[in-house]
């Protein structure tokens, strides 16, 4: 795994980098977008973004084990572009044996920095727990895609999106596995989720990260309020001038902002027991 | 960026919203956030032009919330043309109450940008020397309340809209478009202004910076996020003081001003 996280002033905890070929996440041929990627580099240097965690999510309703593998080799091409890409290691848990034994390739002899999981399962599907236990095992987060969507469209779209309410549930089922709760502005009613988690105390496993397009006025302070300052991640999901500035706003002290930029992530980054 | 740089946000609201408590709604407060941020002057509208049938009665509010600040708020007018006396409510609006744009909400007002009635109004609005603003949404629908509105503005809506009035200068806030150009590189609607806080600045193409115009969405939105993508994207000097400032100035007759 790349040092580049131990220094880091900020950590874009949660981004992406996209397929040459394939457009959109709906499939990967394995080639990185190189042009792109280095935009997402030069963009996060503008921002003093050190270093940026990335996956390739397929969106589809259940992609195959050849899919996932093809997706996370867009990923390690990033890796091997910059060591300021951190790789996140895109899973279909519905295949449990591939998902662990892709965990081995990506995390373990890949360097990888930990899981990422989009809307095939809820959170708190009981067809996690493989892939859970073996995070837990060797320490990494799991990021997931999350959102409380009050759209119809979305709705439709995303039927098994988990909510703040899963992912507690989640946190409580696994307690070991570092779980972290994807955009809490990229999926709908985050007042909703924050009012969720607060009753989430009992859960310093459970993780949000504060990416997505809403910058809506005290987002951040908000998410800080419901989870304290120690559980929340500085992110973008590509929207780097959103991601930074709502931070930016946020009335945290130097320390906290500190914490939530980069701080956070290093000390989850620490638990990986994969020498 | 050039700190002194003058700045003029063009997406700014006062009032109240009814689905989320949304901070410093009132002129003082709003404009204290706003200065605060370096910016000079905004363009308000009232929110609760949104939901008053009467909606004119919110640009009597505006019109007297802004009265002390007149050298800070451009105010907006918001009327729905499908509501008796818009025509007389326009004329005040232009007139005696001295604000300087209109506001379309076709989904908030019951009424499509297609309808003969948009069109009469937008001339009405044109022959007066008012800009015209159509908000894309005005939180992000992923998170509606469930009284409040489901489709955001189309594009394709908006441009018909435009081809319907082309004497007309609309103002679309709040969207991530990318403005059409022409076959030789020029803006394919001359008329068509964004409000670019959700637009990608980076490898913008100079045809366009004339009709982008910096806004910030306060007070439902945090202001780095807009400063930001103006500060941050690469834009030079020129490019970031037509965006910041100057081409708004222009649209709203300040250009003139000290």
């Amino acid at each position: 795994m790349s040092p580049h996280w131990r220094t880091a002033a900020r950590i874009d905890a949660h981004n992406h980098v996209h397929d040459a070929q394939a457009a959109g996440f709906r499939d990967a041929t394995g080639r990185l977008d190189r042009e792109h990627a280095h935009q997402v580099l030069a963009r996060a240097q503008a921002l003093d973004i050190d270093a940026v965690c990335v996956s390739h999510p397929l969106t589809g309703d259940c992609p195959d084990p050849d899919q996932v593998r093809r997706a996370n080799d867009v990923v390690f091409a990033a890796m091997d572009l910059s060591d300021r890409f951190l790789g996140f290691c895109y899973l279909n848990p519905g295949y449990a044996r591939e998902s662990v034994a892709e965990i081995d390739r990506c995390v373990v002899q890949g360097g990888m920095a930990g899981i990422k999981l989009y809307h095939q399962y809820r959170v708190c599907d009981p067809a996690l727990a493989p892939v859970m236990a073996h995070a837990a095992e060797l320490g990494v987060p799991v990021l997931v895609h999350a959102g409380k969507l009050r759209n119809t469209r979305g709705r439709s779209a995303q039927p098994r999106i988990s909510d703040a309410g899963h992912f507690v549930r989640a946190a409580r089922q696994w307690p070991d596995t570092i779980l972290i709760q994807g955009h809490i502005g990229g999926g709908g009613d985050w007042e909703w989720n924050l009012r969720a988690l607060e009753a989430s105390t009992d859960c310093p496993n459970l993780y949000i990260d504060t990416s997505g397009s809403v910058v809506d006025t005290g987002i951040v302070d908000r998410t800080v309020a419901a989870l304290g300052p120690e559980r929340v991640l500085f992110a973008t999901d590509g929207g780097f001038e959103t991601g930074v500035g709502k931070v930016l706003d946020a009335h945290l002290s130097p320390a906290e902002r500190a914490r939530v930029f980069a701080g956070n992530l290093q000390r989850i980054f620490s638990r990986r027991r994969i020498p | 960026m050039n700190q002194d740089a003058r700045l003029f946000d063009v997406n700014a609201a006062l009032g109240h919203w009814p689905f989320r408590r949304v901070p410093d709604t009132t002129a003082e407060a709003l404009r204290a956030r706003l200065a605060a941020r370096g910016i000079r002057r905004a363009a308000v509208v009232n929110t609760q032009g949104l939901f008053y049938k009467n909606c004119h009665d919110a640009n009597l509010e505006l019109a007297d919330w802004i009265a002390p600040h007149r050298d800070f708020f451009v105010g907006v007018a918001t009327l729905n043309p499908g509501y008796a006396a818009w025509d007389r409510d326009l004329d005040a609006c232009a007139g005696a109450l001295g604000l300087r744009a209109l506001r379309l909400a076709p989904p908030y007002h019951d009424y499509a940008l297609a309808d003969p009635c948009a069109r009469e109004i937008a001339a009405a609005a044109s022959a007066l020397g008012l800009p015209m603003f159509l908000p894309h949404r005005i939180v992000d629908v992923r998170q509606r309340h469930w009284l409040d509105i489901e489709q955001a503005l189309q594009r394709d809506d908006a441009l018909r809209f435009l081809e319907a009035v082309p004497e007309a200068r609309v103002i679309v806030t709040g969207a991530g478009w990318r403005l059409p150009l022409d076959e030789r590189g020029r803006p394919r609607y001359p008329n068509l202004y964004l409000e670019c806080s959700r637009a990608r600045l980076t490898g913008l193409h100079a045809g366009l910076i004339g009709q982008l115009l910096f806004g910030t969405g306060a007070p439902f939105k945090e202001v780095s996020p807009a400063l930001l993508n103006l500060q941050t994207t690469g834009l030079d000097r020129a490019a970031q003081q037509a965006i910041g400032w100057s081409n708004a100035a222009r649209l709203f007759g300040l250009d003139k001003e000290t």
